[in-house]
């Protein structure tokens, strides 16, 4: 479970105050075990510094977050060693193999031997990896390095994934390959909280929908929810509207 | 503690596989070791000769016919007619001009006793001509004197007479003075490989990461920000201890290859020298890595990491030709890294025994110098500002 607590964070400019973004303006919500939660908003609206915050990587001036009730701010390893990331930026070692890859993030999560190896082929096999399992990642497209990175982030099998755009770049069957994976993994009980900017695949796969706007909850609930609210009958019209009206929609 | 040292290894392996499968930037790190060698001994060549050989001189001789016995003890001390000359000198010596003009009636004059004299022109504002003409002053002042020293003693006169007051020059400088100068040179060859070698593979892992987005991941990771610095650390000291190693063993074989004996140089690199000289930089190589992991992750990208690193390379080749110039050199200095060394080293290459005590404190030192950029650097990757500078 996932739980962000009334998070506000601030960039200070330094040399200029005018130039302060307030990217987080007492955002609070709260993913939960067994759903999928998408993270909707548009650009600058406080995601990635949002995710930021849960890994770790940021921390916030007030307000906290936690990972199966474990403070990330007091004890990041151990908040980490519950989580999968597949991050805002991401690039791969280019001198290793995508096996080499996997192998090294599943090590960092205290995998060994015949575990760590048959967690490893698991997750090439499910993200049909096979081919490209055995090259050095220099020249992969887009599309497969996500896919090694995907897979970094599945081999430890954690409880709670949280992926920033994780579709971006690939084509439709690694898509629907990506989706199916995430489903197995919501049924079996885990923790998915993810960010995208393509409604369709949000309305499709998410239990729960988190609208994010300057910072701030704009508003949550499932996709039907949200239409209703804001009297759509499609997501996207919803969203818009939703991210448009300052007057508390917030629910 | 068993799983803390599964992700070390895992860490550490992987820099390992990056770096020697980077051969191109290995390539580069590593030619200085390969250079070395090859500079000791076209340097020590040089010396050498500078110092045993008279190198021939030539000149220009008009009427050597009538001298032919001022023309053997010329000959005797290296000073040739031009006739001799090597194809590939006579452009040097021609521009030279020296010439020496002998007089028809000499050996006439020889036998009455009279007063002869030999012509010598050249440019003398010319330095390339000042040692040629001083030895062939010399030259000429000998034979002069011989004849001159017969013909008294022929005379019953003791020759002593003619020199009341006699100069004695003791040079004091040892036979292998200057060969220090290039055991020196060693030493800072082999500090600075301590710091190039590691060089690209510690911008690489660093700054390079991170402008290949793949610091992040990692930052995300369950592990210790100090884990992944010692890893970082180990891998870059590895690499620059390899470069040190292979200067080491390609000197010791090359130096076989030069006579040192012809200036009564005591200079070799034994087994123990190689490992004294190894336990006395292996601190250096770990110092290097750091200091430059450290800059290379506070610099804003890959260029300016470069820049900034490069600079430091500068400081193992003037620290010891500092201390050099420096007459009184304060008490600290013996034991801060690299003075510390080079000093030592400097004892080593002189044959003197080693004070393993100074050497105990300057590793000391230059380790807890370590250690200090080491947690700093972790302390500063959970810092912010590390991951602002990622986007």
């Amino acid at each position: 479970m996932i739980e962000v607590n009334n998070l506000h964070k601030s960039f200070i400019d330094k040399k200029n105050k005018k130039n302060t973004v307030k990217a987080l303006d007492g955002l609070s919500f709260t993913a939960k075990d067994g759903e999928i939660t998408g993270i909707l908003g548009p650009n600058g609206a406080g995601k990635t510094t949002c995710l930021r915050t849960l890994y770790g990587l940021l921390s916030a001036d007030e307000g906290f977050a936690t990972i199966d009730g474990i403070r990330v701010t007091e004890d990041p390893i151990a908040a980490r060693a519950n989580l999968g990331v597949f991050p805002d930026k991401f690039g791969l070692y280019e001198r290793l193999t995508a096996y080499e890859q996997i192998d090294y993030f599943a090590s960092l999560h205290g995998m060994t031997g015949q575990t760590k190896h048959q967690a490893i082929e698991q997750v090439i096999k499910d993200l049909e990896l096979e081919e490209l399992a055995h090259r050095k990642t220099v020249g992969f497209s887009q599309g497969q390095r996500m896919k090694v990175t995907l897979a970094q982030a599945l081999v430890h099998q954690p409880k709670n994934f949280v992926l920033d755009e994780p579709t971006r770049g690939l084509d439709v069957m690694s898509t629907r390959v990506l989706r199916n994976h995430l489903a197995k993994f919501k049924a079996k009980g885990h923790c998915i909280l993810f960010s995208s900017h393509v409604m369709q695949e949000v309305a499709a796969l998410c239990d729960r929908v988190i609208i994010v706007a300057n910072g701030k909850l704009a508003a949550q609930g499932t996709p039907q929810e949200l239409c209703e609210l804001a009297g759509e009958t499609q997501l996207e019209e919803a969203f818009v509207k939703l991210i448009g009206s300052d007057e508390g929609v917030a629910a | 503690m068993n799983a803390d040292f599964g992700q070390l290894k895992a860490l550490v392996l992987k820099e390992y596989k990056e770096a020697f499968r980077d051969k191109r930037a290995l390539m580069v790190a590593l030619m200085m070791a390969f250079m070395a060698p090859i500079m000791i001994v076209v340097m020590s060549k040089i010396m050498i000769e500078k110092m045993v050989d008279e190198p021939p001189v030539y000149i220009k001789f008009t009427g050597a016919e009538y001298a032919p016995k001022l023309m053997t003890h010329l000959s005797d001390n290296n000073i040739l007619p031009f006739a001799d000359i090597p194809e590939s000198d006579r452009g040097i010596w021609d521009e030279r001009n020296i010439t020496l003009e002998i007089p028809s009636e000499f050996a006439q004059n020889m036998a009455e006793g009279k007063p002869i004299k030999i012509h010598l022109q050249a440019d003398f504002t010319d330095k390339a001509v000042a040692t040629p003409v001083r030895r062939i002053n010399s030259a000429v002042r000998d034979f002069s004197l011989s004849i001159g020293y017969k013909r008294l003693q022929l005379r019953g006169i003791d020759v002593r007479l003619l020199n009341p007051v006699t100069l004695v020059e003791q040079d004091t400088a040892k036979p292998d003075a200057t060969f220090i100068m290039i055991s020196m040179l060693l030493g800072v060859y082999l500090m600075m490989a301590a710091f190039m070698s590691g060089l690209s593979v510690a911008i690489d892992s660093s700054a390079g990461e991170r402008e290949r987005n793949v610091l992040e991941m990692l930052l995300c990771q369950p592990v210790s920000t100090l884990k992944i610095v010692l890893a970082k650390l180990i891998s870059a000291a590895t690499i620059s201890l390899i470069g040190v190693v292979l200067i080491l063993v390609l000197t010791s074989v090359s130096v076989g290859f030069v006579d040192l004996t012809k200036v009564g140089a005591t200079f070799s690199l034994g087994l123990s020298t190689v490992v004294t000289l190894l336990i006395l930089l292996l601190p250096i190589c770990l110092f290097a890595s750091a200091a430059q992991l450290f800059l290379a992750f506070q610099s804003k990208s890959f260029k300016e990491a470069q820049s900034t690193v490069s600079i430091v390379i500068g400081i193992p080749a003037i620290i010891p030709f500092a201390m050099m110039m420096m007459d009184d050199r304060p008490q600290w200095l013996d034991w801060m890294p690299i003075s510390g060394q080079s000093l030592i080293m400097e004892d080593i290459f002189k044959g003197v025994d080693v004070n393993w005590l100074a050497v105990l404190a300057t590793s000391g030192v230059t380790l807890a110098i370590t250690a200090a950029l080491v947690l700093s650097l972790a302390k500063k990757l959970k810092s912010e500002k590390v991951v602002m500078a990622l986007s």
